[in-house]
């Protein structure tokens, strides 16, 4: 059963909005919810963390399930390429968090600002909470200090790497950008969010340019040595994009925007009237400021069967900002890891031993405006490890793989929100 | 003494994981496959198969022939192996083992009509009810979402569904016969049946 007490409700309600706009808002102090019985608390609510609140829901409705989530409405990244060549609206690919509520986790839209391992607490503002497993998706943060230029940017040089008011200024801006412009798109070096996503997009911009602004030309400056993902299908998609150019092994290390201008790390200055400069990453900076990260300070080592922290105790991390699993950082793979962390954490709480579960990864991509590609990747547990059974990919682009990724999306996103 | 029992009935109970969904026999292992059928196996999109409610025999035969290549796909291929070594056995009697809901996707009601009219060619095989005949491996093919039978429908007219087995060939043959138009209608007439 779901209980607020009045402070939760004023934080999280409209009013409570308004309050805190006003300046006035309730503040959170101490223990702001006392932990009545067992608890889990689940930081990020994106396709990792959305799915195993959900799922501790499903597996034993008799744990409380807190989810903790800045952002009132979840944006989907998987299709938000499509925003871009104007076959989507960013509203259709825009959900709530009612259907957790209807599985009975409760949803505050506040961030976690500390995790306190030893005390088994998460920090909240000025506040806590308790919890007797914890399960942290935060996903990637931009490494900006990276790329010279790039910190004091601001919005004039745009990720869109998180889907949202992102993804619509950059569709606005190539929309606005004149015919026979330059569009220049920056990918980062392994490992980043979502390996064919940079080159997915490369296919939706060279897309719309095509049709839209024919003497329009694309140059992708890649810090890869090629194509992350999907390379074979890619090359031959671009076989339809006269206009764009692509450069392997094109790190970008600085950008000016008054100059309109990146520069390389061979120190070749490439002009540019848009630009959309996908930063390097790491885990989300909670996991990073909670010591969940490996010596690398980048990505989080966890065990394979229960994603239990490798450095902390009763805390899992799932998601983007895991690492050391053969698997690619993608939503349909945090959507798995989502729920098998779920099912260890309840088997944990109910004194039994974790079921060993490896995750699926089903990863299409638009290659224009109608036909999609796509990989699949099944695994296993061997020794305690996640291990990959076969990777397959479709024999090339089709109309028919469009409408898998249609269905695929209707039911993952069900599956993480429903 | 009723203090006590209740007392009792708590403490055995407090601890102890409340009955949810996934304590079902084989669902913790089915958890991967709702990514694409849905919770429980109850596909929402138009593309996947609902698994909720059908038959062990053939969702087995499904899996086998996929992780063989007899059914090409590229999404289904690499699942299927998966799935045959977490235990398909289990796997199966949990998705026979849910209650079908009617698909979320409706069919044109002009269409289903049209399906109807033409169904007759088909009754001798999946019978009038269109459930099949398990004894002689015919499937049930009502009740799933109409884009999966057209595809599939389409698949076995272009000979890209098991190609080269001999007992489809009359099948492949029947289906050579029909306009895409009427396979699409046989698709809306069969998802419209219970």
């Amino acid at each position: 059963m779901t209980r607020f007490t009045r402070r939760e409700f004023l934080v999280t309600s409209g009013t409570g909005l308004g309050l805190l706009a006003a300046g006035c808002a309730p503040t959170i102090k101490g223990d702001f919810s006392p932990k009545t019985g067992r608890r889990v608390v689940v930081i990020g609510g994106g396709w990792g963390g959305a799915t195993a609140a959900k799922y501790v829901r499903l597996a034993d409705p008799s744990i409380e399930v807190i989810l903790l989530e800045p952002n009132r409405r979840f944006v989907s990244c998987p299709f938000s390429n499509l925003v871009l060549s104007g076959v989507r609206t960013i509203d259709s690919l825009t959900f709530g968090y009612r259907g957790l509520r209807n599985h009975g986790v409760r949803v505050l839209h506040e961030a976690a600002t500390a995790i306190e391992p030893d005390a088994r607490r998460v920090r909240v503002g000025e506040g806590y909470l308790q919890y007797d497993r914890l399960i942290v998706s935060p996903g990637v943060e931009f490494q900006t200090e990276q790329v010279d230029g790039l910190g004091q940017a601001g919005d004039e040089v745009l990720h869109a790497w998180k889907a949202g008011p992102q993804t619509v200024m950059l569709a606005d801006r190539l929309r606005a950008m004149p015919d026979g412009g330059v569009f220049v798109l920056t990918v980062p070096p392994v490992a980043y969010r979502c390996p064919p996503g940079p080159y997915e997009r490369v296919c939706q911009v060279a897309w719309y340019l095509k049709n839209n602004k024919p003497k329009s030309k694309l140059i992708v400056l890649d810090a890869n040595q090629n194509i992350v993902s999907k390379t074979a299908l890619f090359r031959a998609a671009w076989q339809a994009y006269p206009n764009l150019e692509y450069r392997a092994s094109n790190k970008v290390v600085k950008v000016d925007p008054g100059a309109r201008q990146v520069t390389t790390e061979f120190g070749d200055a490439v002009k540019y009237d848009v630009v959309n400069l996908i930063p390097p990453q790491r885990a989300g900076t909670i996991a990073v400021q909670a010591d969940l990260v490996s010596a690398d300070k980048r990505w989080c080592e966890v065990n394979h069967v229960t994603y239990e922290s490798v450095k902390h105790q009763n805390v899992h991390v799932i998601g983007d900002s895991t690492i050391g699993l053969p698997v690619p950082k993608s939503g349909n793979i945090a959507n798995a890891m989502g729920k098998i962390s779920a099912l260890a954490v309840v088997h944990l709480l109910n004194g039994k031993e974790p079921l060993a579960l490896a995750p699926g990864n089903t990863c299409y991509s638009w290659v224009n405006d109608r036909e999609a590609i796509a990989v699949v990747n099944a695994y296993r547990i061997d020794g305690g490890k996640v291990v990959q059974i076969e990777q397959k990919l479709t024999p090339g682009q089709s109309a028919q793989w469009g409408r898998h990724a249609v269905g695929w999306a209707t039911s993952i996103w069900n599956d993480v929100l429903g | 003494m009723r203090t006590t029992l209740a007392v009792l009935v708590v403490l055995a109970v407090a601890p102890g994981a409340a009955a949810g969904p996934l304590d079902a026999p084989g669902a913790a292992k089915a958890v991967v496959c709702s990514a694409c059928h849905g919770e429980g196996g109850q596909s929402p999109s138009n593309v996947m198969p609902i698994l909720a409610g059908m038959p062990s025999w053939y969702l087995k035969k499904a899996v086998d022939d996929y992780a063989a290549g007899r059914r090409l796909s590229p999404e289904m291929e690499p699942y299927a192996k998966q799935v045959l070594q977490l235990g398909v056995d289990e796997i199966a009697a949990y998705f026979a083992g849910q209650t079908r809901r009617p698909p979320d996707v409706r069919s044109d009601p002009a269409a289903v009509e049209r399906g109807r009219a033409a169904a007759g060619q088909c009754v001798g095989c999946h019978t009038a009810s269109g459930k099949g005949d398990p004894a002689k491996g015919i499937p049930d093919i009502t009740g799933q979402p109409p884009g999966y039978l057209q595809n599939q429908m389409l698949l076995f007219k272009t000979d890209r569904r098991s190609p080269g087995d001999e007992s489809l060939k009359a099948l492949k043959a029947f289906f050579k016969t029909l306009p895409d138009e009427q396979i699409a209608d046989l698709a809306g007439f069969y998802s419209s049946l219970r």
